[in-house]
């Protein structure tokens, strides 16, 4: 809208406004009009209660203000993956811990264990008998007969399941938004002059930082400027060779992953890890390298010479979701393969093992956090000037944020209490991280992507992370059988098997035959997923035909659009050429109708 | 804009105003220009400027309308329609090549040392038509303008002011 037209309108309104009010001066519309606008400032009002209570968002804009969207987006991802453990956590607390602390208040100690101060960094000893751990769950239907029974099998069973489920679903939508609005809309071409302009961040404040990327935006342009100039010129000598050092680097980077997995996998399978103070050996080694290995990735980045920054960016991603993806698969093979056959609670202890980990990548987040920040800035500042005052690493840490919430996820149905702990780990978290920020580092040099960063850090945090953890749950909870001694399912071969015992109590009574008949026909029979995912594939099929017809549309048009604004009618006639090549017939006849619009309009 | 924005952007209006004009209702166009971000960018002052003066100076309304524009609860449209004016320097409705290059200059830096070279100016501008001018007349109009835009996923959050 024009400025005269908005002026036009609301000296409208004004005059309106002003011949309203001078004809209803009498009692009852002034107190209307009181009472009216006391509900507007009171609802005004209750918004900015609302943002106020907003959790972190005077800090977050700070951040933004300060540093760009860039790093907002860390803070961003911290929050929404704490979201998720506030809701796993009043999930479980609600429906698995409290019914057990109403109905057994006092946990059951053997004798002889109290507790020690290292119980918090190893998570054994007195805690294991506790709630905190699936060995601290009993059994028994609770309560006496009749309508005040709580199944804590099912309510346990159906508590994991619900949450892991309502997860995957928000995963799922929001990794599918971000790509729709992200990914798929912008443009994948190289430089991309535009996106560089309009990623202008108009909410820094700082002049410094103004006056900085103002700098970095020329140097990015400039670099763009020459990446289109320098793809044509290589010679094929120099392209093999560069071939040859991507393969090098890339063997060594998935042999040096491979290795550290299999060297966690003898650290775990030898010797008696299991006195209190050893078992954080495994843990630390664990956290070791995946501090440790992803700066030898690093180190990489002076040999490869990518094309693209953005695919160097990517490269280490991949590298480093590989690393630490592989040393949470060898570790959770140990445990499904050798814990669950040699322990008499192993789930407790696999609980017990992943609380340790919990607890001793948080201390090395913050050991990270002081070499790599604290310390390179003075490095960078005092000793070794060149090296200037380090940038956040948002690929970095939001990597290890995925890691953290993996292991989160996997801990879910083996310790119930473990988002607790995951909760007070991303407070602290936030707020070191925020400090570190603002002191040591400087905004970043490169200007945008942060909207197709965050679509694949998503979409990393939905593939390996949740479905390697949503696998490994499944898998457990599917195959392996409880340990009898502890535990709500133990004396059941599987943990499923709960689930059928239900079933068959069903069976019994008349009102709930569908529920059996769902279950028996739709949930445990093979021909209903077969038919489900042959039914997709089909679907997906058409979309992706309607789509590609789309492309050629829009391909269309677009000649079309040159032609008409240039003048020449004799388009028409290879507009029309063209269409006979296109795959689906109703695209033809869309656009014979707009060739005969254009010529009788 | 939500509701409590206009307290805020009061008070920062209020902080534009220096002394002396307490009694003057409208900010001249340099203290409104001291804001960081906007630094150098007249243009913005003059597209929501209403005053007869032509001279960009902004009323409280206009700097309502300023931060409006700027909020996060904008659409893209009034974003895109408000960003293509103010890329707009010599105001003919089309971004033409002089209009690119000022917004080049702009973006970059000041000084002599900090611009781009006219060789890479050429380049960039040419990079940037090829981009976006869809009908190949030489300029940016309104719509390819929004159609860049719109494929641009980044340029709805980078496009805010916050107090």
């Amino acid at each position: 809208m024009s400025f005269d037209d908005k002026k036009h309108i609301r000296g409208q309104v004004l005059a309106l406004k002003s011949f309203k009010k001078s004809r209803q001066l009498n009692c009852f519309s002034d107190c209307s009009t009181t009472v009216s606008l006391a509900f507007r400032r009171c609802g005004a009002n209750m918004t900015l209660a609302k943002q106020t209570l907003e959790l972190w968002r005077g800090t977050m804009k700070e951040v933004g203000g300060k540093f760009g969207t860039g790093v907002l987006s860390y803070f961003k991802f911290l929050k929404w993956l704490l979201m998720f453990n506030i809701f796993s956590f009043l999930v479980n607390f609600g429906f698995i811990t409290i019914p057990q602390l109403i109905y057994h208040p006092t946990p059951d100690i053997p004798a002889g264990v109290s507790f020690k101060g290292l119980e918090i960094l190893t998570g054994a000893g007195y805690f294991s008998h506790t709630v905190m751990y699936y060995g601290g769950y009993s059994n028994k239907t609770q309560g006496t007969g009749g309508r005040s029974e709580y199944n804590m099998q099912l309510a346990y069973f159906f508590t994991v399941a619900a949450y892991m489920v309502l997860c995957g679903a928000a995963l799922i939508y929001s990794m599918a938004s971000s790509f729709r609005k992200k990914y798929v809309l912008a443009d994948s071409g190289l430089g991309g002059a535009w996106q560089l302009l309009c990623s202008w961040d108009f909410s820094v404040t700082n002049e410094k930082a103004v006056r900085q990327r103002k700098n970095n935006l020329r140097i990015q342009l400039k670099e763009s400027l020459s990446e289109k100039v320098q793809v044509a010129l290589l010679p094929l000598t120099e392209r093999l060779k560069h071939y040859g050092v991507f393969l090098g680097t890339w063997l060594l980077s998935t042999g040096m992953a491979l290795g550290c997995g299999a060297s966690v996998y003898f650290l775990s399978s030898s010797g008696s890890l299991l006195e209190e103070a050893a078992t954080l050996l495994l843990p630390f080694v664990v956290s070791l390298i995946n501090l440790v290995v992803p700066l030898f990735y690093s180190l990489f980045k002076k040999i490869e010479h990518y094309s693209n920054p953005r695919m160097q960016v990517y490269a280490i991603i991949v590298r480093n979701v590989i690393l630490k993806m592989s040393i949470l698969g060898i570790l959770c093979y140990y445990w499904m393969k050798d814990v669950a056959n040699t322990f008499s609670c192993w789930e407790s202890i696999v609980g017990q093992a992943l609380y340790r980990l919990v607890i001793m990548d948080f201390l090395f987040i913050m050991l990270g956090s002081f070499f790599g920040e604290f310390l390179s800035n003075v490095i960078g500042t005092k000793c070794i000037q060149s090296l200037g005052v380090p940038e956040f690493d948002v690929a970095r840490n939001v990597l290890d944020l995925i890691y953290a919430q993996t292991l989160a996820w996997i801990g879910i149905y083996f310790s119930p209490l473990l988002p607790v702990i995951q909760i007070i780990k991303f407070f602290i978290l936030f707020y070191l991280k925020k400090v570190s920020l603002t002191q040591n580092c400087q905004p970043p040099r490169r200007a945008g992507r942060a909207a197709q960063m965050q679509t694949i850090f998503i979409a990393i945090l939905f593939f390996p992370s949740f479905v390697g953890a949503l696998s490994m749950v499944a898998y457990t909870v599917w195959t392996l059988p409880p340990s009898d001694k502890c535990g709500p399912f133990r004396g059941l071969n599987t943990t499923f098997s709960a689930i059928q015992i239900w079933m068959d109590d069903l069976n019994r009574v008349d009102a709930f035959q569908w529920t059996v008949w769902i279950y028996q026909h739709v949930i445990r029979s093979e021909i209903f997923y077969f038919l489900i995912s042959l039914i997709i594939l089909v679907f997906i099929y058409i979309f992706r035909q309607i789509t590609q017809g789309r492309q050629l549309l829009i391909t269309l048009l677009r000649q079309q659009i040159v032609n008409v604004s240039s003048g020449e009618l004799s388009g028409l006639t290879c507009l029309v050429h063209q269409s006979c090549c296109v795959r689906s017939g109703c695209v033809y006849v869309m656009m014979l109708l707009k060739c005969w619009n254009n010529i009788f309009s | 804009m939500n509701n409590q924005h206009p307290y805020r952007a009061h008070k920062r209006f209020c902080e534009l105003l220096s002394k002396e004009d307490r009694n003057l209702t409208s900010v001249p166009m340099e203290k409104v220009l001291s804001l960081p971000t906007l630094s150098g960018k007249g243009s913005v002052c003059h597209v929501f400027s209403t005053s007869d003066m032509k001279d960009g100076s902004l009323t409280f309304e206009d700097f309502l309308d300023l931060l409006s524009a700027f909020s996060d609860s904008a659409t893209l449209e009034i974003k895109s329609h408000y960003a293509f004016r103010i890329f707009d320097f010599d105001d003919d409705g089309t971004l033409d090549g002089g209009d690119l290059e000022k917004l080049v200059n702009c973006l970059t830096g000041e000084t002599e040392d900090t611009r781009l070279t006219p060789e890479e100016m050429r380049q960039l501008i040419s990079n940037i038509l090829e981009e976006s001018d869809i009908d190949k007349d030489g300029t940016v109009n309104l719509s390819e303008f929004q159609h860049v835009i719109s494929r641009s996923p980044d340029f709805v959050s980078s496009f805010e002011i916050v107090l």
